[in-house]
């Protein structure tokens, strides 16, 4: 679904990712992890294009999206984003922020909209914030609409960029509940995580990034089992 | 005691009554609220195409050219005096109109334009980023992000600012008179030289200007506690 070849991303002179290639397929939840400042969150922008890649190519159903004459908004259409400070739209109410898209880029009507948005309210346990401007809202609440406002535009794919780091800890497990439902209802899905007990329950694949590479790649208990890569030994011992 | 108050009439008869004087000053008030208002309507609108395209070319890396051209108007006139940018618009620029109104009007909109376009500027960048990445991440375009999202948000931010540039904007039109203009301290001015007395004539074109610029605050005031109330929700 997504092929990602020899991709390179600088800021400035400082290069930040140094060649990644990886082949993301349909149905594949694969998790990202590795140490602050390695390059997880310029990877996943990078699919989406929030940042332009500087080289390398990356492929999406087929089409070039690294390619000039490839329309952005049309691919970001197709591709749900989640952020780790929620980004919901604060001049906008819970219902609004998720109808907003669909309803303007003609996905759906706006009163299949609003059904849909409602519908999905319900799934997470909120039907009665749909009125409710964001700075009324909790931040696993937030991030749990947030997560809705990316399903309602009936993406190909999700990416989470660390969707919990930015929580109360009381929060995390209302919000990876609801991740993990996406899961199970069959969405690819790509999610930069901290949460190494999540992702071994959760990811199809684990894939370890550092400096800018990717080190290592494999099923859950491969990576966290029987890590190979010294980097990996080391950033597990830190991190579990 | 009666001799100031036979001061005091004479001087209110002479700068008002005499040769229907209140008039003068009416017509100044309203040639400088026509000026100040025209002007910021203006300036509101250069101003914010301006500042829209700064922030998407620095976004986007777009609109480099029109970018650069943005920012030399900006150079050009905050870097030069009103009065000036006004003497050239009336004898060079416009030699061939003779409406100092006009001109003055859009002389001080274009100079305006150029302090707007940096309050607006600002005011979009006070907007977290985050914002425009959630609505372009949706495949919502720049411009719809910017219109349904970022200004709305924005616009707090910029309404305040944009009342103190009124302000400024209001006072610093006592320099239209250099293009012939009769606007309210033209009228003082006028009736100061009519009178032979400077002191009713000035004093009281300071106290309109201040009356005007204490009723603007007001209503600024009420403003900003409305958009703050509708922040919290
Ligand atoms: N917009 C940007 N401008 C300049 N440097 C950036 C920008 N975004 C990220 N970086 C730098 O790129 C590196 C990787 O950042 P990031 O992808 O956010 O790492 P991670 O998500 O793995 O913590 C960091 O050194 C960061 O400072
Ligand atoms: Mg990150």
């Amino acid at each position: 679904m997504i092929v990602i070849e020899e991709l390179v991303k600088k800021f400035g002179g400082n290069v930040v990712l140094d060649g990644v290639s990886e082949r993301i397929r349909a149905g594949e939840k694969v998790a990202v992890i590795g140490p602050s400042g390695s390059g997880k969150s310029t990877l996943l922008r990078c699919l989406n294009l929030l940042e332009r890649p500087d080289g390398g190519r990356i492929a999406f159903e087929g089409e070039d999206i690294t390619d000039p004459k490839c329309d952005a908004d049309a691919v970001r259409r197709r591709m749900g984003m989640v952020f780790q400070h929620f980004n919901l739209f604060n001049n906008l109410t819970v219902l609004k922020n998720i109808t907003l898209a669909p309803a303007r880029l003609k996905i759906m009507a706006e009163a299949e909209a609003e059904e849909r948005a409602r519908a999905l309210l319900a799934r997470i346990g909120l039907p009665e914030k749909a009125d409710a401007y964001p700075s009324m809202l909790s931040g696993g609440q937030k991030q749990r609409v947030a997560i809705v406002r990316a399903l309602a535009m009936n993406p190909r794919v999700m990416l989470f960029d660390e969707p919990t780091s930015a929580l109360d800890p009381e929060m995390v497990g209302e919000v990876l509940d609801v991740i993990r439902e996406v899961a199970e209802a069959g969405m690819t899905m790509v999610i930069v995580t901290h949460e190494m007990g999540f992702a071994r329950e959760v990811a199809s694949r684990v894939v370890f990034i550092d400096g800018g590479k990717i080190k290592e790649t494999g099923t859950p208990p491969e990576l966290f089992d029987s890590p190979r890569d010294a980097r990996l030994r080391e950033f597990l011992s830190k991190v579990i | 005691m009666t001799a100031a108050l036979e001061w005091l009439a004479r001087q209110f008869t002479i700068t008002f009554i005499t040769g229907n004087r209140y008039k003068l000053f009416l017509t100044g008030l309203r040639n400088t609220l026509i000026i100040a208002f025209g002007a910021v309507v203006i300036g509101t609108f250069i101003g914010a195409i301006v500042a829209m395209v700064r922030v998407h070319s620095a976004q986007s890396g777009k609109l480099k050219a029109l970018d650069k051209l943005c920012g030399a108007y900006l150079a050009v006139f905050r870097g030069t005096p009103i009065v000036v940018q006004l003497l050239i618009m009336y004898y060079i620029v416009f030699a061939f109109i003779d409406n100092g109104i006009s001109i003055a009007v859009l002389a001080f909109g274009i100079n305006s334009g150029a302090y707007v376009a940096e309050i607006v500027r600002a005011g979009i960048l006070a907007v977290d980023i985050g914002q425009t990445e959630a609505g372009r991440s949706l495949g919502l375009s720049s411009g719809r992000t910017m219109r349904l999202i970022v200004l709305p948000q924005a616009i707090k931010n910029i309404l305040p600012a944009l009342g103190n540039e009124l302000i400024a904007l209001l006072k610093d039109t006592s320099v239209a008179g250099y293009v012939t203009v009769k606007d309210l301290a033209q009228a003082g001015e006028n009736v100061r030289t009519l009178t032979a007395e400077p002191y009713f004539s000035l004093l009281f074109v300071a106290a309109v200007y201040f009356l005007l610029v204490m009723g603007i605050t007001k209503i600024l005031r009420v403003v900003e506690r409305r958009l703050a109330k509708s922040d919290r929700h």
